[in-house]
């Protein structure tokens, strides 16, 4: 009982994090068609900016949760910002073109990695916990931070889908992703909608990087693993369905917890690729995917 | 004119003078491939310090003479990011583009032998901290592994921490799922058998992973008695070693390629107190040579880290380069590699030699002292260091 407890509580804080990543992966997808390599700076440049200013204003005598909170929300802004520049001089130019955006997603995922690592250097940063001690859950262990952590990521992924599922906008959003045509047919602003959309998959990548940032190693290349994980994610789920992300999450990361404790973390890596292929065999637009 | 101008005057001619004739020798580059951003970032970075302090230090004294010719030194650098692929393309950039002749530090036994399979051919000599015994032996006959590897630390190190814990007699093992990991791997599971512990298990992970939990349950598993986290980088480790104190396992711990407490103490907290490390030496300390209290200070302004055995073994080789330059009397890899091995030279440690033919069928392995550390409160201890009975045999017969 106790290391099943433990092979729970290791699959949900993995997969809060992946669900978080793959949601902004598959929504650019759906509503731009664009399959965004650089994503995983986004999620970077949060931590990264992070690492900067929380020993900063900690040293200027701000609590730490102060330090953390006024960190995340400067560095979430700022990421947005980045976002919005990066769709407006970039990724504008390659909606719906699927080689183009493939090819400027890889250079500017390149670029800004080499960015990272001339302005914030190559060594790991940890930086201190922002909540203390150990839980007991079903047997398990858990770091009291990692289950806030969890909990709240899963509150905002939770939040997205309602936001995608009952508002306006979401409306939109999923409109756009079935077919764009169609949707400005009936009114809906394309370039708007587009922009949204991307800025919101900004904000779910940022958002997962503040909420690891406590819990993580930070160095330049930090989202590069979960990019991967993510785009098998949503491989698994179907590229541009929501459900279908999170179902793709939960799927990595059960098999990396489950499958790294009774065959070998390495043996778990190489079944995801293996699920993956067996799945794109079976259905070849994913899980959830159209068709 | 005043004697003050005079004096002024003849400072600055010779000045001109001196920059004149530094800028008019030729310069030998120095390459690196080492990873420089990522968990092992500060090996990589400390490496390539090192090899320019101890490059500009040359300078400075007058450069390398070969054939009543000088020569100054210039490192240049690149990240292999730990992985085949990128050292691939370090060599390429080191060993065509740069057109480098001499590497003077490599890490990683996969990009290193991506490196090797180029440098052999093209006639260029590596110094290397390469884990792998795959990658020295005759048929390397340009390669030099510069710092200690598990064949000089595994069996002191694990000898020490069995003495030191008696009661112990289960391990489990973890190591990267690449060729550094794969060759010690097979090094580490006969020392601790034949020590007698039993290996319960031994595990993979992949390099650039960022979530350790699972690894950790896996480890506690079968509840061993102590943890071997291998070639773990310290990022990694500390990781690792945070999780297994979340997990209330508490037994001994065992990173051979502990570098520094620092980063280790860092990431992994109060979890990672108690670690025996075989790759760290307290360079602050009165066992330490000047030089290299010099360089341990420099690590810290510069990268907030300690000096470790890594990152100074490039400013050896720099060194022993120098010797071996000025010996053959030649700027020649060939040449140079061959009289490699019969010398004396001056490192940071003091006097050293090349050795380990016993090993390696080639002597090829640089004689520096095994340094035991622990993590204690954070900091690290040196436990006890112990200099090679070859290195003490050679340096006596030199006398």
């Amino acid at each position: 009982m106790e290391i099943f407890g433990q092979l729970f509580l290791n699959s949900l804080q993995i997969s809060a994090a992946y669900i978080l990543f793959s949601l902004g992966l598959t929504l650019i997808f759906g509503v731009m068609k664009v399959v965004n390599f650089a994503h995983g700076e986004f999620f970077g440049l949060v931590l990264l900016l992070i690492a900067v200013l929380v020993p900063w204003l900690n040293n200027s005598s701000v609590p730490l949760v102060v330090a953390y909170g006024a960190a995340g929300a400067v560095s979430i802004l700022a990421t947005m910002a980045c976002g919005w520049f990066l769709y407006h001089f970039a990724f504008k130019k390659f909606q719906r073109d699927m080689v183009g955006s493939f090819v400027l997603s890889v250079g500017l995922s390149l670029l800004i990695q080499g960015l990272f690592l001339e302005f914030f250097g190559g060594v790991p940063i940890k930086l201190p916990d922002l909540i203390e001690g150990n839980l007991r859950i079903l047997g398990g262990a858990i770091t009291t931070q990692r289950l806030v952590l969890t909990l709240i990521a899963l509150l905002v992924a939770v939040t997205m889908c309602w936001l995608i599922a009952a508002t306006k906008l979401g409306k939109s959003l999923r409109a756009v992703s079935e077919d764009h045509e169609a949707a400005m047919l009936q009114g809906i602003p394309y370039r708007k909608t587009a922009l949204y959309g991307f800025l919101i998959a900004t904000f779910l990548a940022a958002i997962a990087g503040a909420l690891l940032a406590p819990v993580t190693v930070i160095s330049a290349n930090v989202g590069s693993d979960f990019l991967i994980k993510g785009f098998i994610a949503i491989v698994i789920g179907g590229l541009g369905s929501i459900p279908g992300s999170i179902i793709g999450s939960i799927l990595i990361a059960v098999i990396e917890s489950v499958g790294g404790y009774y065959f070998d973390p390495s043996l778990a890596t190489l079944a995801m690729f293996v699920i993956t292929m067996l799945v794109l065999l079976v259905r070849p637009k994913g899980i959830m995917g159209n068709g | 004119m005043t004697n003050l101008k005079k004096i002024y005057a003849t400072l600055a001619l010779s000045a001109l003078a001196t920059v004149a004739s530094v800028q008019a020798q030729e310069t030998i580059k120095l390459g690196i491939s080492a990873p420089m951003s990522g968990a092992a970032a500060v090996w990589g970075l400390g490496m390539e310090w090192t090899a320019k302090q101890a490059a500009e230090k040359i300078n400075l004294e007058g450069g390398v003479t070969v054939g009543g010719k000088k020569y100054n030194f210039a490192v240049v650098a690149y990240d292999n990011k730990y992985t085949a692929a990128e050292g691939t393309k370090v060599a390429q950039n080191l060993i065509n583009r740069d057109k480098v002749k001499f590497i003077v530090g490599g890490i990683g036994t996969a990009p290193i032998s991506a490196l090797q399979s180029l440098s052999e051919r093209s006639g260029v000599m590596i110094f290397i901290s390469a884990w792998g015994k795959s990658v020295k032996g005759p048929q390397f006959p340009l390669t030099f592994t510069q710092s200690n590897t598990p064949f000089e630390i595994l069996d002191p190190l694990y000898k020490y921490v069995l003495a030191q814990n008696p009661k112990a007699k289960t391990v489990a093992i973890l190591n990267a799922n690449d060729a550094s990991g794969k060759e010690v791997e097979l090094v580490a599971q006969k020392a601790w058998a034949a020590l007698g512990v039993k290996v319960l298990s031994s595990n993979w992970y992949e390099r650039g992973t960022t979530q350790f939990q699972p690894v950790a349950a896996k480890l506690t598993e079968q509840k061993p008695d102590i943890i071997d986290l291998g070639v773990a980088p310290p990022a990694d480790a500390g990781i690792v070693l945070k999780e297994l104190g979340v997990l209330g396992w508490n037994g001994v711990k065992v990173l051979p390629v502990g570098t520094s407490a620092t980063q280790l103490a860092q990431i992994g907290g109060a979890a990672a107190n108690g670690t025996y490390m075989g790759y760290a030496g307290d360079y602050s300390s009165s066992l330490a040579t000047p030089v290299q209290q010099i360089l341990n200070q420099g690590m810290l302004a510069q990268f907030k880290e300690p000096l470790n055995p890594l990152q100074v073994s490039s400013y050896d080789s720099v060194y022993a380069l120098k010797a071996a330059m000025e010996a053959s009397n030649s700027i020649d890899p060939k040449k140079i590699a061959a009289v490699l091995p019969t010398l004396v030279f001056e490192t940071s440690y003091g006097k050293t030699v090349f050795g380990s033919k016993a090993i390696y069928d080639s002597p090829q392995q640089m004689q520096v002292p095994v340094m035991i550390t622990q993590v204690q409160d954070g900091k690290m201890v040196e436990l006890t260091r112990i200099i090679p009975e070859e290195l003490k045999t050679r340096l006596a017969a030199a006398k």
